[in-house]
């Protein structure tokens, strides 16, 4: 059974399979793992051939010659298969040039090693020709090195081993057959080759690994034929988790069951204002903490929400356990949902709520009142308090329909103004208005695009401006300064100034039962810089009055959705 | 009256079933040829007989080395069709539509054809396996953009004038002539070398009347050739000097004694039946009859050589 003509077929049958199979990788090599896979092959061809020349030939000469070369293809096959296994199966961040040259680096040695074996006695200590029921075989005892690169071998072995275990067990039939016959061709000649170095083997200096390949070849061969290995491989699925979880508007962080943070995906990043490789295997309490703990609010709808100072955001948070297939809890993963619309649209609710039930309720009281007094004795009411009530629910009126118009423009499209015309329109309409009054503006820089909601903004900022200002030519002076990305526009008036109480309302963002203010034009102003991205700040004018300054960012007029929708549909 | 009727109806039918008897077996002969053509069989077959050439001059004894380049050249050619489908139907649309339906079937024909050459060749010894593999190299930088990505000064070898020619001419050239000896364990001699430039030059006719057909194709992919470069007048000329080429080193190989008369002479009818052959380029606008035309020179001097050989 054991002669070399019988042994020569079987490994020249091996190397068949093994040409024939890394053909096959060879023209899926655009596919994940083909080339590492053909790398295997390569690797077990020139092992097998090698040994095939090593058997045939009779001399000692010639045997050391083939069994020195074929090192070449016993070390590749290691470094290859772990480099398949992480492209199968999609961590393919790991192949790259700097680690495939670390992870060569014991191979190359071994390679030269096996070069230069007759001049040292790391490889073998000795080498002889026996004789095995009329066979001859090379007898060489192993040097230290050996135990080295085998030790190597069967670490990268288990190392790429392990990701596909998780295809086994994986509900995917095709994964589980690709998986399955690529470990039974791989375990094949490890088995074998341990057994030769255990000495299990019978007979003398002959390793059975070669012959073993052709099982390889054969459940490789099967991986690719029946399971369409190349043709559908998890690496997809793994990156499109990857990129799922990266591209989620949600935050999210994931911590293990020690409160160690082990993932985290870019919203989440942001919503810390921290850099991935910083906070891996930090506490997650103290990268939770860079979220102002002061402002956290722990009754927004009875859900747990935390306040960003770095992205001036308040984010709902879920928790969601994370367990192992024993029920075990391994992690949990929280997802931070921004809610800061949600909040914004709840606090205009309740401004509008408390309008609706305070200050017309008020006015139409007082209607009533004088119009019940007048109906009583023309001398004790006063006609005066009737109109002026009226004028002042109609003004409320007219307020409430501004506001409504911009938040039904913050539900279009963004449509860009230049800010100079813009301004220049606001200004015009406000001296047509008001002839006492004046409006200075000084010269706007060309070229500026801001939301166009700011025109309903600035008219508003300008008209309380005058109407709050009791001297007889009100004047507001309206200043632009541009900024790399945003534009700031100061109003700076001569009147009473806006109270403090006021401005403290209108800055929180939200009234109360006990603290609310006096009308809706602040509202509106800070309504419609938020919906322009932007923000309201108040600062004492000297000698008096009160500057205004709103900031929105600048637009660029030619991003608008049409665009935007093109380059979508780009390939 | 109505009897000689009736016969004369019944030879009618029988004549009109005997047509379509003709006609189903001449379209199943047709059938059966375009596989043979379109799968690489017969290149295949071509390979075979220049190797069974090669060893009648070089007077090897029997050994795999036939039936090795012959599956080795099924492998190469099946997956160069493969590689290529999508040019050769601008030139062959039936070619690149039975490539197209069989690919699946034969890719794997093809990797499972040059691994039984591989096992053949392995038991032959190291030499014998290395000349195996040498077109597999070839298929492998011929037919993909190897260094893709790397650097671009390395692009495909197949577009580049004369060298994409040659490298074919080479790789068969070398494999058709130092197979048989690599089987045989014979040495390399002055004769072997004269087989070796014979073969090259016999293989780069080949190739360039192939690629007539092709030219459309190779201009749209950019790749130079004689055909694309110098047109159908202009490769007839280049041929006709690669004739007389081979003419010349038959010629000098029999004055030096390198080559025997009995050997040389099949080889000049060979190389006369080519010289008239493509003096049709240009002239016969059957392309793929002139190729055939152009391929069976070696089943002439095949045949040419057992004659001379047995009357010998």
């Amino acid at each position: 059974m054991w002669d070399i003509d019988t042994l020569s077929v079987v490994y020249a049958v091996t190397l068949g399979v093994g040409v024939s199979a890394a053909l096959i990788a060879w023209r899926e090599r655009d596919e994940p793992g083909a080339i590492p896979l053909l790398g295997m092959f390569v690797g077990q061809c020139i092992w097998v051939a090698f040994s095939l020349f090593d058997l045939q030939l009779a001399t000692f000469e010639g045997k050391i010659l083939w069994s020195e070369l074929l090192w070449i293809g016993v070390v590749s096959i290691p470094v290859s298969w772990l480099l398949f296994s992480l492209e199968y199966t999609g961590r393919d961040q790991y192949v790259r040039p700097r680690y495939v040259l670390v992870l060569s680096v014991i191979p190359a040695v071994t390679i030269a090693l096996a070069l230069t074996s007759r001049a040292h006695d790391l490889l073998y200590t000795t080498s002889e020709l026996v004789v095995y029921q009329g066979q001859t075989f090379l007898n060489r005892s192993i040097g230290p090195w050996v135990w080295v690169v085998m030790g190597y071998t069967y670490l990268l072995g288990v190392l790429g081993t392990i990701p596909l275990l998780d295809f086994i067990r994986c509900e995917s039939t095709m994964f589980r057959g690709q998986s399955g016959a690529i470990l039974l061709g791989t375990l094949a000649p490890w088995v074998s080759n341990a057994l030769f170095l255990g000495g299990v083997i019978s007979i003398p200096a002959f390793d059975p690994t070669p012959i073993a390949f052709s099982v390889s070849g054969v459940a490789y061969l099967g991986a690719v034929t029946q399971f369409q290995l190349f043709s559908t491989t998890p690496s997809a699925g793994q990156h499109a988790r990857r990129l799922f979880i990266d591209q989620l508007q949600e935050g999210v962080v994931v911590v293990d069951d020690h409160g160690f943070v082990v993932d985290m995906n870019d919203s989440a990043r942001v919503v810390f204002g921290v850099e991935e490789e910083r906070v891996l295997g930090e506490q997650a309490r103290t990268v939770f903490r860079r979220c102002d703990s002061a402002q956290r609010h722990e009754s927004q709808g009875g859900r747990e929400t935390v306040y960003s100072p770095h992205t001036d955001t308040l984010y709902d948070i879920t928790r969601t356990e994370i367990t192992d297939s024993h029920d075990r809890t391994v992690g949990t993963i929280f997802s931070f949902h921004d809610i800061g619309d949600h909040v914004r649209n709840q606090q205009r609710h309740e401004v509008l709520n408390r309008l609706f039930r305070h200050n017309i309720r008020t006015d139409t009281n007082l209607i009533v009142s004088h119009a019940e007094l007048l109906e009583a004795d023309d001398e004790t009411g006063d006609p005066g308090k009737i109109k002026r009530g009226a004028y002042h629910i109609e003004e409320t009126a007219a307020k409430a329909r501004a506001i409504l118009d911009v938040f039904e423009q913050s539900r279009e499209q963004t449509a860009a103004s230049e800010l100079s015309t813009l301004l220049a329109g606001c200004v015009d309409l406000i001296a047509e208005r008001y002839p006492s009054a004046t409006v200075e503006s000084e010269p706007v820089p060309a070229g500026v695009y801001v939301d166009g909601i700011l025109e309903t903004v600035f008219t508003n900022v300008l008209d309380n401006a005058i109407v709050h200002n009791d001297g007889p030519n009100p004047c507001v002076e309206v200043t632009v300064e541009e900024y790399a990305e945003t534009v700031t526009v100061e109003f700076a008036d001569d009147g009473p100034g806006i109270d403090e109480y006021e401005q403290s309302v209108i800055e929180r963002g939200t009234e109360t039962a006990l603290q609310h203010s006096s009308g809706l034009g602040l509202w509106l102003i800070k309504w419609g810089a938020e919906i322009a991205d932007g923000d309201v700040t108040f600062q004492a004018n000297e000698p008096s009055g009160t500057i205004l300054a709103i900031t929105v960012p600048k637009i660029d007029p030619g991003a608008d959705a049409e665009g935007d929708l093109d380059q979508l549909l780009e390939p | 009256m109505a009897k000689e009727e009736y016969r004369s109806g019944e030879i009618e039918q029988t004549s009109k079933q005997h047509g379509r008897v003709i006609a189903t077996v001449w379209r199943a002969l047709c059938r059966a040829w375009r596989v043979f053509q379109y799968s690489s069989v017969y290149v295949a077959v071509l390979a075979t007989t220049e190797v069974g050439v090669a060893m009648l001059v070089l007077e090897v004894p029997p050994n795999p080395a036939p039936p090795v380049v012959g599956l080795v050249t099924f492998a190469v050619y099946a997956n160069d069709r493969i590689t290529d489908v999508e040019t050769d139907a601008l030139t062959d649309r039936r070619k690149a539509a039975f490539v197209r339906r069989f690919e699946r079937f034969l890719y794997p024909l093809a990797a499972g054809a040059y691994g039984l050459a591989v096992t053949i060749a392995a038991l032959g010894g190291p030499l014998s396996l290395a000349l195996t593999l040498l077109p597999g190299l070839f298929w492998v930088f011929y037919a993909a953009n190897w260094f893709d990505g790397v650097t671009e000064a390395f692009y495909r070898l197949k577009e580049q004038f004369l060298l994409n020619t040659a490298m074919i001419a080479v790789a068969w050239a070398v494999t058709i002539t130092f197979l048989p000896i690599a089987f045989a364990g014979g040495g390399v001699t002055l004769t072997t070398m004269t087989v070796f430039t014979y073969f090259f030059l016999r293989v780069f006719v080949l190739a360039e009347v192939g690629n007539i057909p092709d030219r459309e194709g190779d201009e749209v992919i950019g790749v130079d050739t004689i055909p694309v470069l110098y047109g159908l007048d202009g490769t007839r000329r280049a041929l006709y000097l690669v004739n007389l080429l081979t003419i010349g080193l038959l010629s000098v190989a029999v004055a030096g004694d390198h080559l025997r008369i009995v050997h040389t002479a099949p080889l000049l009818v060979g190389a006369g039946y080519s010289f008239v052959v493509i003096g049709l380029i240009g002239r016969w606008q059957n392309l793929s009859g002139l190729s055939q035309l152009v391929e069976s020179e070696h089943f002439v001097t095949y045949v040419l050589l057992w004659v001379v050989l047995l009357l010998a």
